[in-house]
Parts: structure tokens; sequence; C-alpha cells
């Protein structure tokens, strides 16, 4: 119970911390934060508007009342976050709660199949390279996951649109939101090469990581009573080895999963996948406060909740830190 | 009778295990290491021989290269190694694999690290069970059940749904001897078996080997650096130094008339409950050898000491004693023979002279 | 007793792979990177690095591909695809490295506090790493360029260059100052240390003499395993758009203007690709040849 409370509370702190420092970088070498947030160029009645809905975002003055007044327009927007306002983006003329609604899946998406070719391409790998440790098998494999590993995401997904985009009609130049259930054909077509720029290089570092936690397992005794039991490889490798091995794997992926929103930018960009790492980036150049401000608490919160989720699993997968657990 | 004999084309009476100057060689950077350099003796089935040694004297690569457990990575084997007439050694994993767990089984030495921790006990007996013998889920499951009541773990059923780490260290133990036991194997090696356990579990733990020994009619290879515990467990022990046999007897002739030094400096090590308190431990001065440069002569020479001359220049043979031929030894001036007595003596009186 | 019947196993010999720090491929890096930098260096002595901005009027709009006029080919403007990749070379080495430099400094100096002097002191720099290292890296950088560059209107040395190289530099304190907390406090437990204390030496002289020292094979291999994630991150931000100003480009700012034209004039994407990509690996591969030679375990960057 009290390890909760501390996760918790380390999980207020950080995200207090890093929203209002975020308020505080949209405010710096702004002259007028309200017409910032009404879209720069606006007339006055779109000016009395927003700082009816947001009265509290607007220019602190003073030296001496500047920290509390931050402090009070925080806490206020706070406030309206915990009741449902995220915020409104004038000028894109959309609520963000319906940005992320309308934005949302196309990064999840990408997200998920990233992970899911990033997982499917290191296990085998990594499993087998560690079995075969040292063979030219694994020699060869190594080279490659560390030059994939070294291959910056645009340069991975420069060469994918050289020789894929271009050359096979089937993948669109620019892509559009299918929703897997509705047309999966669609959905592949339009999400496969995102997803593979990013799954890449996830499945280079994985493999990697699963490799090296292999290799000593394999050398544990448990490994070896199996043998001596009569147990084929197949076996000791998938349903001994494996599991034991998977502890960083899942941290890993874990992580990757909470920073979806950040890594993905890039290949979003580059492929126009319309996601909120795009949002985040036109969000900046506009200074469209309230989009950034809203971006940044679902980032720190995916961190967090991806964490919590991590940890359970854990008491999953090893049934000493439940018991540990348990007791604690 | 809880056994689960098996006796299509078993040898049920007889010489179960052969093994003819079986030498292990490493290669490593630092040059041949010569963990086992020809060993040779033989076990017939239903018998207990002990293998005892100092750490590093090769008795574990012995065990598991007889077994064919050691990875071949750099390895040279040469001899011959026969279990039940067949040679086995040097065939590969494919083809061992049916004789491991099933014909053959060996224990580790911590219970804790040789059991998957993440995996629940029952499991871990029933795999053997439906590798090697077919058996469908629900009779697997009795089985492992039955066989956990035969290593007298109480409350069976509620032992197989938990994980290695909820039993203490005597139990784990007990379920790796049920894991062994499972196919109804005729050899165990039991490689120090008891050494990471309190003393007070240890007797039973051989105890309970002993009995799935007599029942099953199961050759055994106990494979220990103490000679306690051989002691009541054995018929026969072999002695290992560096790698080689210098001394093998049955058990009580051994106790009593000892040959080779070094098995007297060992049973002179072994504290005796019987000693005044502060009684200083005899140990054996030096270390043990170089296996990648092993001395000329006797490996046991630099330690030796009643070593003369000769023993340093040439390596004794293994030879049989005169009234007993299942007691051989290897050394030039055993216990008991004049040069040995001479020796004795200077010794004790150095002795006399410093206390 | 049988005769041996030789039923020998193979001898595979299995030697241990030399740890040496030269092999092959860290030699081919680090020619790659001496080579690239010189050039870089020298670009505006070197007669054979021209166009690099649109002076010739010959050649317009992608006309030209790779062959003996234009190494790489002539982008948009006429200019010579292969002078900007060195120019660009000599905005993202710069970035990457003084980035890296000023981490090394001052993450460094934090995390060697933090872990010589350990107790309340490393605990508050601790919760400081713990805040920095859970900000996104990119909305930290993407926002702080951004505001950078709206005051840079009032503060003229601001440029982008600039602004870039000190969101790297903060993004790589933290990690960079974890590292060293960690190598630090090994350290610090070690015999030589206690052996330094119990002959009466300073605080400051461990640090200097003893510590120090030892943490520099560290440092060479997170420098250089660091300047190829910072090239990676400042390509990335380029291609947002957060990059130099033009004239001057970095590998990522040309990776992008030139993108759309991918289907008709590869070269002004693909090679700029490949300069980002070998530099990068290269950079990688010293930087990992390092970390093996002197054992070093590190988080990752």
């Amino acid at each position: 119970m009290r390890y909760a409370l501390t996760r918790i509370a380390r999980f207020v702190f950080v995200f207090v911390i890093v929203t209002f420092l975020v308020m505080l970088a949209t405010r710096i070498g702004s002259k007028d934060p309200v017409r910032d947030l009404a879209g720069g160029q606006v007339g006055p009645e779109v000016i009395a508007k927003v700082e009816a809905d947001f009265p509290y975002v607007r220019a602190c003055e003073g030296t001496i009342t500047y920290a509390p007044c931050m402090v009070s327009q925080y806490a206020r927007w706070v406030g309206d976050v915990f009741t449902g306002n995220m915020g409104y983006s004038y000028a894109q003329n959309q609520s963000v709660v319906d940005m992320f609604k309308q934005r949302g899946p196309s990064t999840f998406w990408l997200g998920v199949w990233a992970i899911v070719i990033g997982l499917i391409g290191a296990v085998p790998i990594g499993v087998y390279s560690a079995y075969k440790r040292d063979s030219p098998l694994d020699r060869v494999l190594s080279l490659g996951s560390f030059a994939v590993l070294s291959t910056p995401q645009l340069v991975i997904a420069v060469f994918l649109l050289y020789a894929v985009a271009n050359r096979v009609a089937f993948f669109p130049n620019i892509p559009d939101y299918v929703a897997p259930w509705s047309n999966p054909v669609e959905h592949f077509r339009n999400f496969f090469l995102p997803a593979l720029t990013l799954g890449i290089g996830l499945g280079a570092v994985w493999s990697r990581l699963l490799r090296a936690d292999m290799i000593l397992t394999l050398q544990s005794d448990f490994i070896n009573l199996a043998r001596a039991k009569g147990v084929s490889p197949n076996r000791v490798l998938w349903v001994h080895a494996l599991r034991s091995s998977v502890l960083s794997l899942i941290t890993s992926v874990a992580l990757q999963l909470s920073g979806l929103i950040s890594g993905a930018v890039v290949a979003e960009q580059f492929f126009q996948v319309g996601g909120i790492g795009g949002r985040l980036v036109i969000a900046v150049q506009q200074n469209d406060i309230l989009v950034i401000q809203a971006i940044t608490a679902a980032v720190v919160a995916a961190v967090v909740v991806v964490n919590v989720g991590v940890d359970l699993l854990y008491a999953v997968v090893d049934p000493r830190i439940r018991q540990a657990r348990a007791l604690a | 009778m809880t056994a689960h004999l098996q006796t299509e084309g078993r040898v049920a009476a007889g010489t179960l295990l052969e093994v003819s100057d079986l030498r292990t060689h490493f290669s490593t950077p630092r040059g041949v290491v010569r963990a086992v350099d020809g060993v040779s003796f033989t076990l017939e089935r239903g018998k207990a021989l002990g293998i005892v040694g100092e750490s590093g004297c090769g008795k574990t690569v012995l065990s598991r290269t007889i077994m064919g457990l050691q990875p071949r990575r750099g390895t040279h084997l040469t001899g011959s190694v026969r279990f039940e007439g067949k040679e086995i050694l040097g065939l590969p994993p494919q083809q061992m694999r049916g004789v491991w767990g099933r014909e053959m089984a060996m224990i580790f030495q911590d219970p804790m690290t040789s059991l998957n921790p993440l995996m629940r006990i029952g499991r871990q007996i029933e795999e053997p069970l439906r590798n090697h013998l077919d058996m469908p889920r629900g009779e697997a499951s009795a089985t492992a059940a039955r066989l956990l009541r035969d290593v007298k773990i109480p409350e069976a059923e509620r032992r197989l749904r938990q994980y290695p780490h909820e039993l203490s260290g005597g139990m784990r133990q007990r379920v790796m001897i049920a894991i062994a036991m499972a196919c109804g194997p005729t050899l165990l090696f039991a490689d120090e078996p008891t050494t990471a356990l309190d003393v007070t579990v240890q007797a039973q733990i051989l105890e309970l080997i002993g009995e799935q020994r007599r029942d099953r009619n199961m050759s055994l290879i106990l494979v220990t650096h103490d000679l306690g515990v051989v002691a009541g467990h054995t018929d026969e022990i072999a002695v290992m130094y560096g790698g080689k046999l210098v001394e093998k007897a049955p058990t009580r002739r051994l106790f009593a008339s000892m040959r080779m030094p070094y098995t007297e400096a060992l049973l002179r090590s072994i504290p005796k409950l019987e000693d005044a308190s502060h009684t200083r431990l005899a140990m054996i001065p030096g270390r043990p050898p170089d296996l990648v440069n092993p001395p000329q002569g006797c490996r046991f020479a630099p330690r030796c000491p009643y070593a003369q001359d000769r023993c340093r220049e040439e390596e004794p043979p293994l030879v049989a004693t005169p009234d007993d031929p299942s007691h051989s030894y290897a050394c030039w001036y055993p216990v008991g023979s004049p040069e040995y007595r001479a020796a004795r003596e200077r010794i004790d009186a150095e002795k006399g002279r410093a206390a | 007793m049988t005769a041996a019947s030789g039923a020998a196993g193979p001898t595979v010999r299995t030697p241990k792979r030399p740890n040496r720090f030269l092999t092959g491929g860290s030699v081919l890096s680090l020619t790659w990177l001496i080579g690239l930098t010189l050039l870089a260096f020298f670009a505006d002595y070197l007669p054979f690095i021209r166009y690099a901005t649109a002076r010739t009027k010959s050649v317009t709009n992608y006309k030209a591909g790779p062959g003996l006029d234009f190494w790489f080919g002539s982008d948009r403007l006429g200019r010579d695809v292969f002078a900007r990749c060195i120019y660009g070379a000599q905005i993202s080495l710069r970035v990457a490295v003084a980035s890296i430099i000023v981490g090394i400094v001052v993450g460094g100096a934090l995390g060697l506090i933090a872990g010589y002097v350990k107790g309340r002191t490393d605990a508050t720099i601790n919760v400081l790493f713990d805040v920095l290292l859970s900000f996104p890296a990119l909305i930290l950088a993407v926002l702080v360029v951004g505001r950078l560059d709206v005051l840079a209107a009032d503060v003229p040395w601001l440029t982008r260059t600039w602004s870039v190289t000190i969101v790297l530099s903060l993004l790589s304190i933290a990690p960079i100052a974890r590292i060293v907390r960690a190598q630090t406090l090994s350290l610090s437990e070690r015999e030589f240390v206690l052996a330094a204390r119990s002959l009466g030496a300073g605080r400051m002289r461990i640090l200097f003499k003893e510590i120090l020292p030892n943490l520099v094979p560290a440092m060479v291999s997170v420098a250089f395993t660091g300047v190829a994630v910072l090239m990676v991150a400042e390509g990335g931000l380029a291609f947002l758009g957060y990059s130099v100003e033009s004239p001057s480009s970095s590998w990522g700012k040309l990776i992008a203007e030139n993108r759309e034209k991918i289907d008709v004039a590869w070269w002004a994407t693909i090679f700029p690709s490949l300069m980002l990509f070998i530099t990068v690996l290269a950079f990688n591969v010293v930087g990992d040849r390092f970390a093996r030679r002197f054992d070093i375990r590190e988080a990752a960057l």
C-alpha cells in the first residue's frame, strides 16, 4: 500500500512540475497570450470571447505578482482539465477533446503496429542468436541490428519512401485514417509503411536486449536441469528460458508505448499520418497554448499509466514478485 | 513397492556402466585444461559409487562427461563410456535426449537455482513424464503427486501447484529427487546433493536417496568433497585428484586401510566430535594442481608430506593391493610402506620439537 | 578393460574474440569521421566544394543528376548537393559536438558531485534529474526552440543554431549525469579510493586524481555515442522545421527540403540521408567499441 502511495505522489509531483514548466514556456516571449490563443490576427469580439472562455490565459504583469499569478492560472487550468474541459484551439476551431478523438487513433494504431512489427522481428532473432551464440548467423544478425539501430528513423523513412512507396502503387503517398475494423486492407495500406519505419528500429534494439538476457538465462542452473531431464531444445528455449528473459523487454516495450506520441512524430510527419505528434508541431508554431498543455499532460499521464501497467505485468510474469508484493 | 521400473532391454544385474580411460580436455586461451585425465571404473546395477575430491579435481566434469551433459564447444573427449553395453561417449544431444531423464538422471547441488523459478512444481515433475513416457495430463499429475509422497513431502497435491520459492531448501531438494526418479532411471548422478543444505537436512536427504536406490535397484554415483557424506551411503569410493583417480576401494576398506596419503589427509581434515574444542583443523597445505600444466610425476607430490624424489619424477600407476583386487591406489610409497613410516617418524619428530 | 574406442567428440576451437579497440569496423569509422571533419573544416578552401550557394546560372531546378559536374547532383536552386552536404556536415557536427561537450561538462559535474558527496545533495540532484528525464524530449525541444524563436527577434545572437544547441545540451545533461553518478558511486566504494583516504588525501584530491581519471573511458564512449544520438535528434528536429536558418543547412534540413521531389530527383534526399546514416553509424561503432574495450556498463542514453 505504501508503495502505491509513494508512486502516486511521485507521479503527481512530476506531472505538476512538467505541465507548469510547459505553461511557463508558452508564455515566454509571447506579447499577448490571449491573442496567441485566439489565433493571431482576429477581431476584438473574438478576443473578448476567448477571454471569457478561458480567463486564466492572460499575461501576468509585475515582477512580484508574476509567480502567484502564474500559479493561480495553472491551478485553474488543472481544475478545468479535471472537469473535462481540456481547452479549445481557436486557430483550428476544434476543442482539444475532439482533437484527441480525431487524431488519437492514428497515433495509437501507428504505435501498436510498430510495436507488433518490432516484436515479431525481435523475439525470434533474439532467441535464436542467443541460442546459436557466436555462430556466423549470430554475428551477421548482430551486425545487422547494430546498423539498423544506428539508422535514424528519418533515414529509414526516406529509404522506405523511395524504395517502396514510390514504386509500389499499393501504398499511398498521403494516407488517410481508416479504422482497422471497417476496412482492414485500407488500414494496412495506410499504416504499414510508417509503422514499419518505427518498428524496424524498435526491433533492432529489442533483439539485442533479448539476446543479452537470454544468454544470461541460458547459463542458469535450471536450464541445465531441464536439459538433463531430456527436454527438447525448443522447449528449453521457448518455455523455460524465454519466460525468465523477458523482463527487460517488457520494460522497454512499455517505455516505447508511453513515449509513443513523441517517438512517432518523425514517422507521422514524414508519411503525413494525421496523428497527435503532428498536431503538436503545428501547435507550437502557432503557440496554440491549450493544445500544447493538453498534449503534454497526456504524454506525462501516459508514461505513468504504462509504468503502473508494467509493474503489474512484472507481478504476473514472476511469481516471486507477486509474493513479495503481497507481503510488503 | 512404489518404484516405477522399466525392464525392456535393461540390464537387471551386473555391469551397468563401464568407464575406460576417460579424458576430458578443454581448449582455452591459456592452454589445454586436462580436467579429467584418464579415469576408469565400472559400476554394477544397484550399487553406489562415491567420487570424492577437493573442488577443482574434476569430479563434476567427470559426472557430466559420463552423462554427456558437458557442452561440446572447445571440448576434446577420449576414452570410452559404455552404458548398458552401448557406447555413449561423444553421442550428440539429439541421441542422448532419450536417455536423459529416463535412464540416467542427475540431481544438482543448489535446488534453489536448479528449479525453474517461474514454473509450478507439478509441471516441472510432469515434464519428463509427458515427454519420455507420453503420459496424458491426468495420469502425469497423479504420478507427480505420488512421486512427491515417495520423497516424503507432505500435502503433495497442494505442493504441486506451488512455486519453488515457496518451499524450504530441504523440500526443494526432495522435489529434485522426485523429478529425477520420475521415469525410473537405472543410474542416478548426485552432484553435491547436500552441500547447499542444513546439516540436519543432509542426513534425511541422503537417507532418502539411499531408500530410492534400494527400492528401484538403481545405481548411484555420488559426487562430493565431503568424506562424511559418502561414509554411510556408498558401496565403493573413488578418490580423485588433479583429474585422475588416485584410490578406489570398497567403502569400509577405504576408511579402515587407506593407502594413498591424499586419502589419509582428507580423512584427517574431517573435524570429529570427540576432538577437544580448539583442536586445530588439519588442513592440506598448498593448492590444487594447475590442470593446464600439471606437475610431472605424482600430481599430489607438491603437497604430500611424505613425498620422495621418485614421486616428483615418475607418475605412479593405479595398482591393486595384493590382498584385495577391488582396492587400487596410485602411490609409490603408500600408507603402511617402510618409506612412509620413516617419513612419518620424521614429521612427528619435527612436530614434537616445534610443539 | 576395453580398449579406448576413440569415440572422441569434435574439437571445436572457439577462441575468445579479441577485445581490442582498433578492429576493422572502428578503423573504418574513425577514418570516415576524420575525413569528414577535415573536409567540413576546410570546406571553404577546397576547390572541389563549390556552388554551395546558388552561383551557377547554367543549371536550374534539379536539372543535373549525379555526375562529373555535380558529384551528388544539383538541387532545387542549382546548388551542388555534395557541397551542401559538406557544409551540412559542418553544421550537424558543430551542433552535436558542442551540445555533447556542454552535456558532459555540466552533466558530468553534477553527476560527479551527486555520486561522490551522496546524501542530501545526491537526493536533490536526483530529483532534478527525474524531472528533466520525465520531460518528453520532443516537447521540450520543440517548445524551447519555438519560444526562443520568438525571443530571437529581440536578441540578435540567438540564431537558430544557438537555440538548437541549447536545447540539445539541455537534453543530454540528465542522461550523462546519471551515468557519471553511477560510475562515481561504484568507484568511490573501491579500494583505491579508501586507500587514498586512509593516507590522508583530501576530498578534492581524490576526486581529481583517483576518480576523474577512471571516468575518462566511460566519458569518451558516452561522447561518441552521444554525438550519434544528438545528430539523429538534430536531424529529426530539422525535419520538423526546427533547424538552422537558411542559407546554412544541416542534413536533416536538406532531407526535409527535398523530400517532396524524391521521385524526380532522388539524389537530393538520398545523399544527405546516406551521409547522416554513415556518420551516425561511425560514431556509434567507435563509441560501442570503446565501451566494450573498457568494459563499461551504461544505462541507455
